[in-house]
């Protein structure tokens, strides 16, 4: 009874979560309230990224939760772990009944080791694009960035269509090929693994799987199964979506369990419970068996080793090292403000692309080439179809990373991410000799100002670099073609940009109207 | 006693009872004095509604312009994600005031837009004029977007021959332009005329084909604004039309009121001239479009009421 109450308010938890995390990659991305991003902060690699600035409470929350009861961050925080649940339920109903039971399976213990190695080791050296690839709640912000919020824009527009005076046309996200294939195929891979095998990609190639399993090989309360009790009607084994548990042996492989809770709800017998571990656990199994103990030993190694290369990670982050590897002699790429340089960026970002659903301007999109090998699919800011409002901090309010470091509006108005550069034989004034000042007019802080232009009578675009914080108003706007006259360059560690001048006026005192 | 209250009522009576009767006849001669209503009206020293209500009325009154039934569209300068203080965009009070007229002279619907350059949402809520509008009882409407604009052909223009021009404005019965009195960089300043890059879509064509030209060539359009009401309660004297911080806003107090947008401007300038040094010629389009005949530059030759307040 005491499981089936749990298990109902564990899927509760769950679709609560994940529903608040993909409103918070769509509609509510762009409104004021902070309330939905704060739930990403709970995600354990934004937590494990940001445990120096600011998320430390909750990442040792986590580690906690992990050592008490196993992975409840797997059944129930992970919005992709409960995405999976949804799609093999979902692939059930084209089942037959004798299909749907899973089946013990071994652990795959080489590729979860070693993809867990490669994207720790990685991290140890400041480069996060290969968790950034596994890791399941950025991964699952790529599938609603790309295709939920494109189908909510989809969706925008075509009642925009059929209520043109209501609803508002929104624009597309932009679209960006490579970003775009790579979450279609990922998203291809979790539909395919999970309709077909449950839980596989948590315990095969999740890195965060794999690391809070091996964690909690120590957890104080750990799945068993009573031997006295059961009586190997393996109905557990039919609904244990990690394949974990050998009723053979009698054998719960808490490494791979993901805390649903289906067994336990399921036994008839009440032969599977959690049991608290801590205590008497020795002497008992070097009573029972001697195998198992043996068994345990290796695994514990290896969490050992597991633990070790977190630590080294946590030093490497707290002392902030600087980057072993860097791939790119040319950087291009403008990253969006509070990024603070592009190392942090490509220390912090795993491309999760909450700042690109939250930009109200969508001029944020995952980069290509911009920042090198080890910066694919981060955000990089484009000014083909906005710039990046003065006013606006909501990319680094929503990031959960730390990697976006969140700005208040002051310092926000004086962060320079690039600055502008002025051609003067494209600019429109000089070719067309006509007025134009549509760059002045944009610049918020008057970096730009419109100066005397010779003896013609017109005036001509002035550039004070100190000042223009390099929003991109200027470049978006430029009339110029087929190349603009003013385009702004990326500042490969962003600057803070002096104070914008203010020019105090006599107040005169008019009476008249002056005709 | 009562007799003669009686009679003396009953004599009174009679005699506002004939007057009113032939009240034409009584007030003709005032009239034949007066035959044309004003084509400006300035007004000064109020605050944005008060100034409006006095200036509307000596123009004769909304009824003038707007009529039972009709759908009217008010086109205040919305640009940029400023607050009122500001004075980047319309006063809100104004657009209100004007929305709620239009609504009393029996209008069938008012709708608001402008197409913004900073992001519109951000635009349409900082300015205060959503809110504004909407409680007065206006709709809301969207210019983010090149579906919202219409082809219209500009056979009088010299660079522009035509321009893809808002929906609602092409499709409206009578539209009010509702721009505010500021210093610009490109264009030298932005009144009435230069109001009307908020109507079309593609303003990059204007700033890259002679902008002062284009503004002046886009005012031959011939459907044109009822009446231009220019705010000056806060004027931007510098930095415009963007504005960096209060320090650029001056509280000027004034409003101009005009069926001729070339008056207007006109009028607006040399009001702003007293500021901060503006010549006509500098501003080129407003010249330019009186040689294209929309308006004139000689106020002497309108009949302009001032009304200070």
């Amino acid at each position: 009874m005491m499981y089936k109450l749990l298990k109902r308010s564990r899927v509760v938890i769950s679709l609560l979560i994940l529903v608040v995390i993909t409103l918070n990659f769509l509609y509510f991305a762009t409104s004021e309230t902070l309330f939905f991003a704060n739930f990403l902060k709970i995600q354990f690699v934004p937590a494990l990224l940001g445990a120096f600035t600011g998320s430390g409470i909750i990442f040792i929350s986590l580690i906690i939760l992990t050592l008490l009861f196993g992975r409840v961050y797997c059944s129930t925080l992970c919005p992709l772990g409960t995405s999976q649940d949804i799609i093999t339920r979902f692939a059930n109903i084209f089942k037959s009944k004798k299909n749907r039971r899973f089946t013990y399976s071994p652990p795959k213990n080489v590729m979860r080791y070693s993809l867990l190695a490669l994207a720790g080791i990685a991290l140890i050296f400041g480069i996060t694009s290969i968790i950034s690839f596994l890791d399941p709640y950025s991964n699952f912000g790529r599938i609603c960035t790309e295709f939920l919020g494109r189908g909510e824009q989809l969706i925008q527009n075509g009642l925009s269509m059929i209520l043109p005076e209501s609803v508002s046309s929104s624009i597309y996200t932009t679209y960006v090929a490579g970003s775009f294939i790579f979450t279609a195929s990922f998203l291809i891979l979790i539909i395919v693994m999970s309709a077909f095998w449950g839980r596989l990609y948590c315990n095969t190639i999740c890195p965060v799987g794999t690391f809070l399993g091996l964690l909690s090989r120590f957890s104080m309360f750990k799945p068993k199964i009573n031997s006295q009790k059961c009586n190997h009607c393996n109905l557990c084994i039919q609904n244990c979506k990690s394949g974990c548990i050998d009723t053979k042996s009698g054998i719960i492989d808490e490494s791979r369990c993901v805390a649903c809770l289906n067994c336990m709800t399921v036994c008839k017998k009440g032969a599977v419970s959690y049991k608290f571990v801590w205590k008497k656990e020795h002497k008992e199994e070097i009573v029972i068996d001697k195998n198992t103990d043996k068994l345990q030993s290796r695994e514990r190694r290896e969490a050992i080793i597991a633990m070790g290369l977190m630590g080294t990670l946590l030093a490497s982050r707290a002392f902030s090292l600087p980057r072993q590897i860097n791939s790119t002699p040319k950087v291009t790429g403008i990253a969006p403000p509070g990024a603070g340089s592009i190392e942090n960026l490509k220390n912090n970002c795993t491309a999760c692309q909450a700042c690109i659903s939250a930009c109200p301007n969508g001029i944020i999109k995952p980069a290509t080439t911009q920042y090198g090998l080890d910066g694919i699919l981060m955000p990089v800011l484009s000014f083909e179809r906005q710039f990046c409002a003065f006013d606006c901090t909501v990319c680094n309010q929503v990031c959960p990373n730390g990697a976006l470091k969140p700005l208040s509006l002051e310092e926000k108005k004086l962060t320079q991410i690039g600055h502008a550069n002025f051609r003067l034989k494209r600019c429109i004034v000089y070719t067309d000799k006509t007025d134009c000042g549509a760059c002045d007019e944009h610049c918020p802080t008057k970096a730009i100002t419109m100066v005397p232009y010779r003896d013609t009578g017109l005036f001509i675009p002035k550039l004070d670099k100190d000042i223009c914080i390099g929003c991109g108003g200027c470049q978006y706007v430029c009339p110029a073609t087929p190349e603009k006259a003013i385009t702004v360059t990326a500042n490969e560690t962003h600057k803070v940009a002096q104070k914008p001048t203010v020019e105090k006026q006599e107040k005169v005192k008019v009476d008249s109207f002056g005709f | 006693m009562e007799r003669r209250n009686f009679l003396k009522a009953a004599l009174l009576g009679s005699i506002a009872g004939a007057i009113q009767l032939k009240s034409e006849n009584v007030f003709a001669g005032k009239k034949a004095t007066a035959p044309e209503k004003n084509d400006l009206v300035a007004v000064m020293g109020g605050d944005p509604v008060t100034m409006y209500n006095k200036g509307i009325l000596a123009m004769g009154g909304i009824s003038r312009f707007v009529k039972k039934g009709q759908k009217v569209v008010v086109k205040p300068n919305i640009g940029w994600d400023k607050k009122p203080e500001l004075a980047a965009n319309t006063n809100p009070l104004l657009v209100a005031a004007i929305v709620k007229d239009c609504l009393a002279a029996g209008a069938s619907e008012v709708v608001v837009f402008d197409h913004t350059c900073d992001e519109w949402k951000a635009c349409y809520k900082n300015s205060g004029i959503e809110d504004a509008a909407k409680s007065a009882g206006a709709k809301i409407g969207f210019a983010h977007d090149e579906k919202y604009y219409k082809n219209v052909d500009l056979p009088n223009g010299v660079r522009l021959k035509s321009a893809k021009i808002h929906e609602s404005i092409v499709d409206c019965d009578v539209w009010i332009n509702v721009p505010i009195l500021k210093n610009h960089g490109g264009a030298k300043m932005t009144i009435s005329m230069k109001n009307y890059m908020g109507i079309v879509w593609d303003r990059g064509f204007w700033h890259s084909n002679d902008l002062q030209q284009c503004i002046a060539d886009c005012s031959t359009y011939s459907k044109k604004p009822a009446i231009n009401i220019v705010d000056a309660y806060r004027i931007m004297t510098q930095n415009g039309p963007k504005g960096k911080s209060e320090e650029d806003v001056v509280l000027a107090k004034a409003l101009f009121i005009s069926t001729d947008i070339v008056a207007a401007d006109t009028a607006a300038l040399k009001f702003f001239n007293q500021f901060r040094e503006m010549n006509m010629e500098s501003v080129a389009h407003i010249g330019r479009a009186e040689k294209l005949n929309v308006g004139t530059t000689n106020l002497d030759s309108i009949k302009v009421e001032r009304i200070k307040i």
